[in-house]
């Protein structure tokens, strides 16, 4: 079942594959925060804005 | 040590995330002027509320020309008062505190949102636009009729707006 | 090679116990889950309402203290008598730890339970967070001290291990499971001491009447400063099981030993001071203890965002090793008709999603706008509901063959199991962030108002139809893992086809990380300072505004309280 069919060492393996999608999940979270902070949250009415009284 | 290139590059980029957020919150508070619920109004005794010169008599009270003050006292389960009329393109700042467990006063679909802890005063100002009708809730559990505890927000048209008679 | 049970068949037994304890607690938490979604949602209501918060409290306190560090405390024996390969020194002691723990948690379910008869006068429903004033019965505050103490001992018996490993080992590295074991536990003891001096000094004197009130922001605060590290104490395991297993099984080797220990070390020292952003919307905080709460809880994402890249590496290190190619295409090389890989790979994911809502709900002033609403229950439910709950199953599946010398019983059965959790808990979290988002509250019997919801898209009778397929489909997920479970316990002993008791080994060693990250008295010494820091100026302004007692109230519920309001309640309709 789990044969590996290679060994792979500390100095011939660049985790390329792990760079690509770790990068996609920061794009995601970039845009995904824009999107609650400043579309959701900032262009709500009713914000609190400090006690005047 | 021996950190990869590409980690090394991922750790760069984790801190421009958290550089990102840490700076929006901060514009937040800083340009687009959001306060956070503090420790500015002074603590009362929840047993004695009826005593308090505000919250003995809670309700709509005008400050200003385009200003009001809100004082609610929340229970389980419910609020008083229950519905809350304020005019059109005021300003309001509630003070909501309990006279029992932890509740909250939180106007739904909008940013005025707070914890109710007994012995505290929440204080929040928000500036109403056009006549509208908002849900409140207590969105902290509270008791075994939590679900029966809701009031109403209704801005109405300045030319319709009368403060109510001290009964 | 060979399999734990024949290994440590004392400690196998320890730790078959605590699993089924875990598995117990998990099939009742999610029947209760199921009677709570269909209650919610007004689809089926088999109890009233106002039993509806009896029933959230047992499946609070069941999921996320039960069977959550149960199941720690299993891994975590495993972890440090497979690393050290030595035995625990008493077995008297462990299982003094253990009755402890079982013993705390029936004492505390007793009054719970009571709730729901009306001839037992004893309630506790008062959900997993107990807000003073709400108070419950005594019994359930003892319950729950003596669980505290029981994961204390059972810290005392690792450490003990690990010290007699060291006088044997006294130039040796920690071996990494053992690393991670010591450090979670050093942020256990600093965190959990909160919540017990809340118990113990002011909530059950309190409930037995030598107090007549309690500061409620006091212990609310109390419970926080817990509170947030507890969530950690869960997480943790799950991370021992990432970085562990989830390599080995994938075929390939962990990434990186000394970022591990990194990550381990940043838990251990800002778990702790990071609980005051559970409060951003208390008042009688200053906004600057908030501002800090929020630096600090920002900061914490670092380890998270430094695991992901470890993990992913080290499975895509194995996809590489069965021979995957391509910058993506190694994907396909990865064992996915195994049930352990597929399940801790899709708790992955789902805990990657949660890291964003966690994010929002850390966000300081951007918490208006979710806080206590039903987007945060979507965000736990992916978070402890599926990045531990998922992994802690799957993980099940390798563990059991080990601890019992039986393999694993229904393969097909316990990948259809996995993957009908992390289809459910798509549904049903999505669904709950959208609905938090439209402003539905959490913890509530009946999210039915006399003003309506409204959603930017959909309806809520598309979101409610969501949370109950999703919720059905949790709970028939749960149902099949038992099954699984019920049907391996059944099978005969035969350790030839268990694969041997290994974690996963690393590709940057141990030796290529400084000596320092093995200080464990520095770590602590620093965590402790940050902890003060934190915590000494917001728990002075609280005493300095209102004493350590409160400016009154009364303990609730009282019968008559109830009556009057309710009277009150239905005049002001």
């Amino acid at each position: 079942m789990r044969t590996a069919h290679r060994e792979i060492g500390h100095d011939e393996f660049d985790p390329v594959g792990t760079l690509t999608l770790v990068i996609g999940y920061f794009l995601l979270l970039v845009v995904l925060w824009i999107f609650v902070y400043f579309v959701e949250f900032l262009g709500r009415e009713l914000t609190v804005v400090g006690v005047v009284v | 040590m021996n950190v990869h290139d590409y980690e090394k590059l991922w750790i760069g980029l984790s801190m421009v995330l958290i550089v990102l957020f840490i700076g929006s919150i901060t514009y937040g508070s800083v340009v687009a002027g959001v306060v956070m619920i503090d420790d500015a109004a002074d603590p009362v005794d929840p047993d004695a509320l009826g005593d308090h010169p505000d919250f003995g008599d809670p309700g709509v009270t005008q400050t200003g020309e385009d200003t009001y003050e809100v004082h609610v006292v929340a229970f389980h389960p419910g609020f008083n008062p229950d519905v809350i009329e304020v005019p059109a393109n005021s300003t309001v700042t509630f003070h909501v505190t309990s006279m029992d467990v932890i509740h909250s006063f939180s106007i739904v679909g909008t940013n005025a949102n707070s914890m109710v802890i007994p012995g505290e005063v929440s204080s929040m100002t928000v500036e109403l636009g056009a006549p509208n009708r908002y849900g409140i809730v207590c969105n902290e559990y509270c008791g075994e009729f939590h679900h029966l505890m809701e009031g109403e927000l209704v801005v109405v048209p300045e030319d319709e707006f009368e403060l109510e008679a001290d009964e | 090679m060979s399999t734990y049970v024949e290994q440590f068949p004392a400690e196998a037994r320890l730790v078959r116990s605590a699993m089924y304890t875990a598995f117990v607690a998990l099939g009742l938490g999610a029947a209760f889950g199921l009677l709570q979604v269909l209650h919610r949602t007004n689809v089926l209501r088999v109890i009233d309402s106002t039993d509806y918060y009896t029933i959230l409290t047992l499946h609070g306190v069941l999921l996320v203290l039960t069977f959550t560090i149960f199941f720690l405390v299993a891994i975590f024996t495993w972890a440090i008598t497979t690393s050290l390969d030595r035995p625990l020194p008493d077995h008297r002691f462990s299982w003094t730890w253990y009755g402890l723990m079982t013993g705390g948690t029936v004492l505390a379910a007793i009054p719970i339970v009571g709730g729901l008869i009306d001839q037992i006068d004893m309630s506790a429903a008062v959900l997993f967070t107990f807000y003073a004033p709400l108070q419950a019965h005594w019994l359930f505050y003892v319950g729950l001290a003596l669980f505290v103490v029981g994961t204390w001992l059972a810290g005392v018996d690792w450490i003990r291990t690990y010290l007699a490993w060291r006088r044997e080992h006294p130039d040796e590295r920690i071996p990494l499971p053992t690393f991670m074991v010591l450090t979670t536990m050093g942020f256990w003891y600093l965190s959990s001491v909160g919540v017990a001096l809340s118990v113990l000094v002011f909530l059950l004197p309190w409930s037995l009447g030598i107090f007549e009130h309690v500061n409620a922001l006091l212990t609310r605060t109390m419970f926080w400063y817990f509170g947030h590290a507890v969530v950690y104490f869960w997480l943790m395991p799950t991370y021992l099981l990432w970085y562990l297993l989830l390599p080995k099984v994938a075929g390939g080797k962990l990434f990186s030993d000394p970022l591990a220990r990194i990550v381990f070390v940043l838990f251990l020292l800002l778990s702790t001071p990071t609980g005051i952003h559970h409060q951003y919307l208390d008042p009688g905080i200053a906004e600057g203890f908030k501002y800090v709460a929020m630096t600090n809880t920002m900061f914490l994402l670092l380890p998270s965002l430094l695991t992901a890249f470890t993990v992913v590496a080290s499975i895509e290190h194995g996809a590489r090793q069965r021979g995957g190619t391509g910058r993506l295409r190694w994907l396909g090389a990865l064992p996915w008709r195994d049930p352990v890989f597929t399940g801790m790979a899709l708790a992955g994911v789902m805990f990657a999603a949660a890291g964003f809502s966690g994010i929002v709900n850390a966000g300081l002033n951007v918490n208006y706008l979710v806080h206590n609403t039903f987007w945060v229950v979507g965000h736990f439910h992916l978070t402890v509901g599926t990045a531990v709950a998922l992994t802690f199953m799957a993980a099940s599946y390798w563990f059991l063959p080990q601890v019992t010398g039986k393999p694993l019983w229904g393969r097909p059965l316990a990948l259809g199991q996995v993957l009908l959790w992390f289809l459910g808990m798509t549904f049903m979290s999505n669904a709950m962030h959208r609905g938090g988002l439209a402003g539905i509250p959490r913890r509530t019997a009946e999210p039915q108002y006399n003003f309506s919801f409204e959603p930017a898209i959909g309806s809520v009778a598309e979101l409610d139809a969501q949370v109950v397929l999703g919720g059905t489909l949790l709970f028939l997920s749960t149902v099949l893992f038992l099954t699984v479970v019920l049907g391996t316990l059944r099978g005969g002993v035969d350790p030839t086809r268990i694969p041997a008791n290994t974690y996963a080994a690393a590709l940057s060693e141990a030796e290529d990380g400084p000596r320092i990250l093995d200080n464990l008295r520095l770590w602590v010494l620093i965590a402790v300072v940050l902890v003060i820091l934190a915590y000494a100026f917001p728990i002075a302004a609280i005493v300095d505004r209102s004493g350590w007692l409160g400016p009154g109230g009364s303990p609730y519920p009282q019968v008559v309280w109830v009556v009057e309001y309710l009277v009150v309640a239905l005049a002001l309709r």
